[in-house]
C-alpha cells in the first residue's frame, strides 16, 4: 500500500485520465483520513491538493465524472468548505451577474479568453494572477494543524509532509494555464501583461459578528473567521461535522488561534469572481520644444476656464494615447517654463507614463508616434527622440535635476542707449551670486525666503536697428528665476541687470535655448 | 592580395564616418541657424518705450487723500491678489524740501519690520485693517503716517528702506515700495471701490 501511494505522489500524471483512474488514486489515500475530510466537506480537488498530488489529475478531473466516495452530482454537491467551490468551477460571476457552474477547468479559461480578445489586447506572452479570501487560506490552515493533530502519528503522514499541500492558488493556475496557453495561442510568462483572477466573499463580516458573542478571550480580527476547530474530544468523523458553537478546550494547540471560538458553518454561497487583464505602464522619454506663447506646459484651468490655447502636455500625450489605445496618461517634465516662454534649443527632457495600453509600441511605432506630432499644422509643439525607455529613465531624468544649468535668451530694453563698455562689463561677470527673494508674482504660494543662484555667463547681442534692445544670453543654475533678474523685481533681486548697467531694464520675451542635461539626446 | 583589399575596405569606412561627421556637424550648425532666426526680433515691431513689468503685471490703483489730505499712495494688485503699497508721486512729503529722509516701521503696537512670516501658509503674518499704520516717514521738518490702504496679512516690508532711504526719493514707484499685503477676496472688493485708476489719477492731479 505504502510503495503505491509513493507512486502515486511522485511519479509522472498522465494528462487525461478516466474517472476509474481518479478512483485507483483516491484508494490509495489513507481512507480514514480521506473519509474525514470528506465528511467535513472538503472537495475532491482540495482533498488531492492536500495530499500534495500534483499533475493533470488536478486538471482532469471533471466535475461531472462521478466522485466514487460521494454519490451526489457536481450541481447538487455542496460547496467546499475550504476551496468554497473555486476548485470546483463554481463561482458567481461579475460579468454575467449569475452563479455559474463549470465543468472543467477549460470552460473556465473560454471565459477569461472571450474577455482578453472582446478588449483587442495585443500580447505575445500573459501572466497569470490570482487573488483569494484571506478567508481561505485560514480556513486551510485549520483543516491543516487539524490533520496534524489528528493524523501526525501515522505512518504516511510524514509522507504527507515531505510533499507538501499544493496551494489553491497554484491548484488553480494549473489547471488554467494550458486551456488559455491554447486559447490565446502563446505561452505564459513573467511579463506586463497580467490577467487577473480575483475570488471575493461576502461572508467575512459574518464571521467576525459571531466572534464578538465571546467571552473576551476571543481575539479580533478584521476578516472573517470561519474556522475547524479540532478539539481532542473528537474521535470519530462523524462527529467532526461542526454545526452550530463549540466551547473550547484550552489544551488544544494551533498556530495562530489560542482561545478564540470558533465554527464551521457550511458555506452556502460561492466566491464572487472576477476577471479583467491589464498591462503595466508604458513609458515614452524624450523632449519637446514649445514654439507658443500661449501654451502652458500642463493643463491649466482656473475656475472652469483654460489659460492659454492648449498645453504641451495634452498636445503629446492625447496623441500617444490614441495610437497605443491606453486608458490615460501621466506627464513628468524635468523642470518647466511659463506660458509666455518658448521652449527651443535640444527641448526639454519629459516622460510620459501611458497606462493599460492595448497596443505594444515597437521602435518604428514610436517614430510614427513622433511624426504625427511633429506634422500638426499649428506646430505649436514638437517632440525629439521619442522612445520607450525602462525605468532607468526616472533616474536619468531626476538625477540632479536641481543641478543642472539652463540656457536662456532674453529680449532687453534698457532706459538707456548701451555702449561697449556695457558689453564687456556684462560678459565679463563670471559665476555672478544673485540672491533673489521669492518673486511677487508666486509669492502667494511658495515660501517667502531668500534664495542665492549663480548666472554662470552672460553674453549681450545687439538688436539690428535699436541702441537699447539686445538679446541676452545667459547661462544659469537651476531654479533662477531670469524675468526678475532682468526687471528686478522692485529691487527684491539684486543685482539685477538694471542695477548692473545703472539704469532701469524691462524683459519683453524669454526663450529657453538649452537644458544641459545628458537624457533623451538622441 | 589580400591586404590590398582591407586597406581599401578601411579607407572606405573612414570616408564614411567622416561623411557622417560632417553632416552631423551641418546638421547642428543648420539647428543653430533655424534658432538664432527664431531668437532675434523685428525691430519695427518693437515699441520705443515698453511698458515697465510693473504695468505688465499689476493692475494699478490709487488711494488719494488717504485719511488725510495729500496722502496719496499706490496700490499694485498682482493676478495672484498681493497687493504692493507705496507712495504716489504726488505724495504730501515729496513737496518737503529735500526729499524723505528717513523711515521708520516702528509705529503702532510693533516693528513692522521686524516680524518674519513664513511658509506657504505664511505663519506669523500680522493683520492689519486698511487704516493701520505702515510706517512713518520724515523729510527735514516733518513728518507723515502711510497707511496700509488695505486690509489683509502684512507679507513684508521694504527692509532696504531703512538703510536706503532715499530710494523713496529716487524711485518711489519701484525699489522704494513699502509693503506687500495679502488680503482676503472680499476685503479686497470692499476696498477696491474706493480707489482710482490710473487715468482718473492723473487727471484728478494733473501729472502727465
Amino acid at each position: 500500500m505504502e510503495q503505491e501511494e509513493e507512486k502515486v505522489s511522485n511519479a509522472f500524471i498522465p494528462s487525461s485520465l478516466s474517472s476509474s483512474d481518479l478512483e485507483q488514486v483516491l484508494h490509495s489515500l489513507p481512507s480514514n483520513a480521506l473519509n474525514h475530510l470528506f465528511s467535513l466537506g472538503v472537495c475532491v480537488r482540495c482533498v488531492l491538493r492536500l495530499f500534495g498530488i500534483k499533475g493533470p489529475i488536478c486538471a482532469s478531473v471533471d466535475n461531472g465524472s462521478e466522485n466514487p466516495l460521494d454519490s451526489t452530482t457536481s450541481n447538487e454537491a455542496k460547496l467546499c468548505n475550504i476551496c468554497l467551490g473555486i476548485l470546483q468551477f463554481r463561482f458567481y460571476d461579475e460579468r454575467e451577474k449569475r452563479v455559474l457552474q463549470k465543468d472543467t477547468a477549460y470552460d473556465v479559461a473560454l471565459l477569461i479568453a472571450d474577455m482578453v480578445k472582446q478588449e483587442r489586447y495585443q500580447f505575445d506572452t500573459f501572466s497569470l494572477e490570482v487573488s483569494i479570501p484571506p478567508l481561505i487560506l485560514q480556513n486551510e490552515t485549520s483543516v491543516w494543524s487539524y490533520m496534524q493533530k489528528k493524523y501526525g502519528s501515522e505512518p504516511w503522514f510524514q509522507e504527507k509532509l515531505h510533499t507538501g499541500c499544493i496551494s489553491i492558488k497554484d491548484a488553480l493556475k494549473f489547471s488554467l494555464i494550458n486551456p488559455l496557453e491554447n486559447l490565446l495561442g502563446c505561452k505564459s510568462s513573467l511579463c506586463p501583461f497580467r490577467i487577473r483572477l480575483t475570488y471575493t466573499h461576502t461572508k467575512a463580516s459574518e464571521g467576525v459578528a459571531k466572534c464578538s458573542e465571546n467571552d473576551g478571550s476571543c481575539k479580533r480580527r478584521k476578516t472573517g473567521m470561519s474556522l475547524l476547530f479540532p478539539s481532542n474530544s473528537f474521535s470519530t468523523p462523524s462527529e467532526s461535522n461542526l454545526i452550530g458553537e463549540r466551547p473550547l478546550s484550552s489544551s488544544v494547540e494551533i498556530e495562530s488561534f489560542d482561545s478564540s471560538k470558533l465554527f464551521l458553518k457550511s458555506a452556502s454561497e460561492p466566491c464572487h469572481f472576477s476577471y479583467n487583464c491589464s498591462r503595466t505602464p508604458f513609458y515614452f522619454g524624450g523632449r519637446y520644444l514649445k514654439y507658443s506663447r500661449n501654451v502652458s506646459q500642463t493643463r491649466w484651468i482656473i475656475d472652469d476656464e483654460r489659460m492659454g490655447e492648449a498645453s504641451v502636455e495634452e498636445i503629446i500625450g492625447t496623441k500617444v494615447l490614441q495610437a497605443c489605445r491606453g486608458d490615460n496618461y501621466k506627464f513628468h517634465a524635468a523642470g518647466r517654463e511659463d506660458i509666455d516662454v518658448r521652449m527651443l534649443g535640444p527641448g526639454r527632457p519629459f516622460i510620459l507614463e501611458v497606462q493599460n495600453t492595448r497596443l505594444v509600441p515597437t521602435e518604428q511605432f514610436v517614430n510614427n508616434i513622433e511624426k504625427m506630432i511633429n506634422e500638426v499644422e499649428n506646430k505649436l509643439v514638437r517632440v525629439k527622440n521619442l522612445k520607450l525607455v525602462g525605468s532607468d529613465g526616472w533616474n536619468l531624468m531626476r538625477e540632479g535635476e536641481a543641478e543642472k544649468q539652463k540656457q536662456y535668451a532674453a529680449l532687453v530694453w534698457t532706459s538707456r542707449p548701451l555702449k561697449d563698455e556695457d558689453f564687456q562689463q556684462v560678459s565679463s561677470l563670471k559665476d555672478l551670486k544673485v540672491v533673489q527673494r521669492t518673486p511677487i508674482r508666486v509669492l502667494h504660494r511658495r515660501s517667502p525666503l531668500e534664495r542665492e543662484k549663480i548666472i554662470h555667463w552672460m553674453k549681450m547681442e545687439t538688436v539690428a536697428g535699436s541702441s537699447q534692445y539686445f538679446l541676452l544670453h545667459l547661462c544659469t543654475q537651476a531654479g533662477t528665476y531670469i524675468k526678475e533678474f532682468v526687471h528686478g523685481d522692485l529691487g527684491r533681486t539684486h543685482p539685477s541687470i538694471g542695477s548692473i548697467l545703472g539704469c532701469t531694464a524691462e524683459i519683453l520675451q524669454l526663450d529657453v535655448t538649452d537644458i544641459k542635461m545628458e537624457c533623451f539626446l538622441t | 592580395m589580400s591586404n590590398h583589399v582591407i586597406e581599401e575596405s578601411n579607407s572606405s569606412a573612414t570616408k564614411e564616418l567622416e561623411q557622417k561627421q560632417e553632416k552631423e556637424k551641418e546638421e547642428e550648425e543648420d539647428e543653430d541657424d533655424e534658432l538664432r532666426k527664431l531668437l532675434l526680433p523685428d525691430v519695427c515691431n518693437l515699441p520705443s518705450v515698453p511698458p515697465s513689468a510693473v504695468e505688465s503685471n499689476f493692475a494699478i490703483y490709487f488711494a488719494l487723500d488717504f485719511m488725510k489730505p495729500g496722502h496719496d499712495q499706490y496700490v499694485y494688485r498682482h493676478a495672484n491678489g498681493l497687493c504692493v503699497i507705496g507712495l504716489a508721486p504726488s505724495h504730501v512729503s515729496f513737496k518737503d524740501e529735500g526729499g524723505i529722509t528717513a523711515i521708520d516701521f516702528n509705529v503702532g503696537k510693533s516693528d513692522r519690520s521686524g516680524v518674519k512670516v513664513t511658509g506657504k501658509r505664511k505663519k506669523n503674518a500680522q493683520h492689519f485693517e486698511s487704516n493701520t499704520a505702515l510706517c512713518k516717514v520724515s523729510t527735514k521738518n516733518d513728518s507723515y503716517i502711510v497707511r496700509c490702504c488695505v486690509k489683509g496679512s502684512l507679507l513684508e516690508v521694504n527692509q532696504q528702506l531703512i538703510k536706503q532711504p532715499e530710494l523713496l526719493n529716487a524711485s518711489a514707484d519701484r525699489e522704494g515700495y513699502i509693503a506687500i499685503i495679502m488680503p482676503k477676496p472680499a476685503d479686497w472688493l470692499k476696498i477696491k471701490a474706493s480707489l482710482v485708476s490710473v487715468e482718473e489719477y492723473k487727471k484728478l492731479r494733473e501729472v502727465s
